[in-house]
This record gives C-alpha cells, structure tokens and sequence, in this order.
C-alpha cells in the first residue's frame, strides 16, 4: 500500500543506501504530503533512521534522488530542521543550554556575525514553547535525558524551518517530556508545518500520527494511517517476529479507531 | 591525542624537506612537516571513517608507521643529515635565544623563534576569532551542522591543519613533548574549572603562560631540564585542580543530600 500524492512536499525516487555494500534501503519510492505529522515505523535496523539521514544529505546514496519542496537540497537547506538522536553528542561538551539553542541560528549566521537581539528572542521563545526557559544558563552536562530532548526540539524550532525531521525523539524521556513533546508536535502541524519522526513504540503510533511509513529495508507502506495501520501491513513489516505479531494484533484492536484529542 | 600524533609523525616531513633543499631553513622544514601533519591528520580520519577502526587504533598505527618511516630517514642518510632524533624529540628551548636574526645592517632583532611562533600565535586567534560559531557547532554535533550547511569536514580539516602548523612550529623551537604537554595539559586544567567554552580558551592560555613561568624559574633552581620543569609544573597544576574541584563538588554533594531533611 503505497499511496503517492499530488504536489508532494517530499519525493523520494528509487531510492537506494548501503553501507559497505550491504544494502539497508532498497528501492524506496514515496511522496509526502505536507502539513502531515508522519511516522517512519519498522523493526530494528529496518533502516529508519537512514531514510531520514538519507532526505536530509547526511548519507551518501548508492541510487535514486529525493526533492524537497520540488527542489534538491542545497536550495531548500533554510526550510528544513533536524533533530537527531540524543546520544549521538557527547553532552559533556562545555556549553549552555542557551547556547545549544543558539545553534538553531547558526545556519543564518555568516563567519563572524554575532547573533543579534532578533536571534536571541528567537532562542527565548523556542526555549519557552518547551518549557525550558528557566534552564537557558544551565550547562547541558547536567541535563536529565528528557530535558537533553527538549532542548534539541528548541534547537529545531530555532531554526523557523518548514519541514523538520526528528530521529527517536521519545526515545528514553520520562512521560512529561513525552506529553510535552507530543503537544508542541500537534500545535506545529496546526501551523501547517510538516514534521517527520522516526518512532519506535507501535503504542503510540495511531494516537501520534496522520501519516505513516512502514519500513524494513523496502518500503511496505505509506499512507493515511487509516489505511496503513493494519496488521497485514504490520505483519509484512514486522515479518516472522512471531511474539510481537500478537502483541500487534491487540494493539490494532486497541487502537483501530483512535480518538484525537 | 592527534596532536601527540602529528608532533611525532611530521618527522618523515621534516627529513624529506631536508634532503630535498638540503638547508635547515625552517620555513622549508615547516613546509615539509606542515603537509605531513595535514596528511596524517586526513590518513587518521580516513581509517577512522571509512575502515571503521577504533579512533585510537586509527591514530596509534598512522604516527607510528610514519614516524619509523622518518627515523629510517634519518637513520639511512645519517651522513648527510645534520638532524638527529633526539633534538627533533626532546628539542632544547635553552638554545632558543641563541638563534636570533641578524640583519643585512648587522643589527640583531632577536629570536627567530619569537618571530616564527609570533605569526602562528596571531593567525591562530584570528582563526578562533573568525571560526568561533562554526568550530563550535561541528565539533558539538557534526551531522546538525552538515543540516545545516556549515560543512564539518571542511573545519575538522582546518582546525586539524591548524593544530598541526602549531605542533610543527612549535616543536621547532621547544621539542615534541613539550608540544603534547601544553597542548593537552592546560586545556584539561582548564576544562575541569569551567564549563564555558569562551573562558576554558581564555582559562587554559593563562595556565599555560603560569607553567612556562613556573617551570623555567623550577629548572634555574635545580638547574635542571627547562622543558622537563615546565611539563612538571603543567602537571602539578592539573593535579591542584583536580584536588580542588574533588574537594568543592564534595561539599556541594553534602548541602544537596542535606536538603530533603531541612525541607
């Protein structure tokens, strides 16, 4: 079930990736709507956060193209915003949280231009929509892992970008930041901002997203998660991993007809 | 450690650019030790990255080879080079003041190492001062830059560059392991008293400038090695650091366990 769409914001065309010649994405052919919150779902090593490293030119591809916003990346770098995964900084680093923020600026930024008070108010406010305005002068060695995310999220909404990508943000946060998290997502794509996250708990899923990608180095899907979410697609997703196959099928029954709040 | 890595692995340079101009000028020889610490740098990233090793495995086997590369060098044209392993190693900074500049006019303008290590000092500010945001940003979280558009790569190169031009002018006048000691020693005195990276700079050059103090007034009164004194005496200050930043967190430790009976 793979559903294009008209005037993608987002197109993905034969996509291929390796590393060292083992193939990890194969072949993934999609287009996004814009203005969606999207999932990217697939088991472990299915290659999720490849395709997103992969749209955002941090890998090299072995074949195909991706446009954004009908354009190549270099001429769309200001409208797009990423958050990778928390781990991968060494959050030892001796900065503030502020300055951490600030590096959402950056890409605006030339050498040597200092960050203006415009910047700066920008900095404060995307720190406030996460609730961290209080930690600005903290130094990010002593950060708890949900206030490390919200301060990567701050960084991201800095940026004022179109499109932004997240990698695993729930990823080992405590239910507030979760909570939090899931909020500024629903208030982002209110203001027609389209944000695209790499998501691991199949939970949540159906509570979280308007859109999903199923992954598992091909493509199995991608669609409106009410076509998309279903435990055939899942099965072929998820493949012979027979215990999680039980706990998808109760889960669909769970969640088959979610309310949004 | 990749600048323990260059100071050691430029030596392969500094022979070839011997033999190959056959004078000691050290513009040629930092020339030549120059282009192999910018190689050694990308052979230790390239290890690193595309044959998946180990950083420390990467940068152990590229200085070592490149450095039993240079003492072969040295030790096969032994006859016509007047360089020898030790002075390239240990460096002897009391002759330093003896190897000034005399003019056409026979006017003595003092040191040349003082003119050579002055340039450095100069375009290394003016790097941090221009690529401050951009250093930053790469070495923090490279993959967020490249998202960006500031290239990490393009900066680790520089900064790499940078810090092998520095080890190499440096070691001309000083020898490598004073190099290895002030590069690292300072910056981590200073990394353990802050935590901001503008005072860490500041902090840690300030620290430096008290174990060359320190360490030549130590070397006059045991009448000792200089550079050994001033490696020491980086040394010890670290050591007083680490004591007092043990003994201050300790306390703060007891005032938050504290806490929850007061309130």
């Amino acid at each position: 079930m793979i559903q294009q769409v008209e005037n993608p914001i987002i197109e993905v065309h034969d996509l291929s990736v390796s590393y060292e010649k083992k193939p990890v994405l194969w072949d993934v052919d999609l287009s996004l709507p814009s203005g969606k919150l999207i999932g990217i779902i697939g088991p472990n090593g299915a290659g999720k956060s490849t395709l997103l490293k992969s749209i955002m030119g941090l890998l090299p591809l072995s074949s195909g193209y991706i446009n954004i916003l009908d354009k190549p990346l270099k001429e769309v770098r200001d409208k797009i915003s990423y958050v990778p995964q928390r781990e991968s900084v060494d959050w030892d680093f001796p900065t503030s949280v502020f300055d951490v923020v600030m590096m959402g600026r950056y890409g605006q930024l030339g050498l040597l231009k200092r960050p203006k008070k415009a910047d700066k108010e920008i900095v404060m406010d995307s720190l406030s929509k996460v609730g961290m305005e209080a930690f600005k002068d903290r130094q990010i060695s002593q950060l708890s892992g949900g206030q490390q995310q919200r301060v990567f999220l701050a960084r991201a909404l800095a940026q004022q970008a179109e499109i932004y990508f997240m990698d695993e943000p729930f990823a080992g946060v405590d239910a507030a930041t979760e909570k939090a998290i899931v909020e500024l997502l629903r208030q982002m794509s209110a203001e027609k901002k389209t944000v695209i996250v790499v998501h691991h708990d199949l939970q949540s899923v159906a509570r979280y997203f308007d859109w999903i990608i199923l992954l598992n180095m091909r493509l199995v899907a991608s669609g409106p998660i009410e076509n998309a979410f279903t435990p055939e697609l899942l099965q072929e997703t998820y493949g012979g991993k027979l215990t999680l196959l039980t706990e998808i099928s109760e889960l669909i029954q769970k969640n088959r007809f979610p309310n949004r709040e | 450690m990749v600048g323990d890595a260059i100071s050691h692995a430029v030596l392969p340079g500094i022979v070839i650019a011997f033999l190959w101009s056959g004078s000691r000028d050290s513009v040629t020889m930092l020339i030549g030790a120059g282009i192999l610490g910018i190689l050694t740098t990308f052979l230790i990233e390239f290890f690193t990255n595309k044959g998946k090793l180990q950083s420390d495995a990467s940068i152990g086997v590229t200085f070592t080879w490149l450095f039993a590369l240079g003492v072969i060098l040295i030790s096969a044209f032994t006859g016509q080079v007047d360089l020898d392993q030790e002075c390239v190693l240990y460096g002897e900074i009391a002759y330093v003041p003896l190897d000034t500049i005399v003019l056409a006019s026979g006017l003595d303008i003092g040191p040349s190492a003082i003119y050579l290590l002055g340039t450095v000092f100069i375009l290394v500010i003016a790097f941090i001062i221009l690529g401050f945001n951009q250093l930053k940003i790469t070495t923090f979280d490279p993959q967020y830059a490249i998202s960006l558009g500031i290239s990490a790569t393009l900066w680790n190169y520089l900064l790499m560059s940078f810090v092998s031009f520095t080890t190499v002018a440096s070691f001309e006048s000083v020898g490598a392991i004073l190099v290895v000691a002030f590069l690292i020693a300072p910056a981590a005195t200073a990394y353990l008293l802050t935590q901001d990276l503008k005072k860490m700079i500041i902090l840690s050059c300030i620290i430096g400038i008290l174990s060359a103090i320190g360490g030549h007034f130590l070397a006059l009164s045991i009448n000792g090695s200089i550079a050994g004194a001033m490696a020491s005496v980086a040394g010890v200050l670290f050591g007083i650091a680490f004591v007092y930043v043990r003994i201050t967190s300790r306390k703060v430790a007891k005032i938050t366990s504290a806490e929850p009976i007061n309130a």
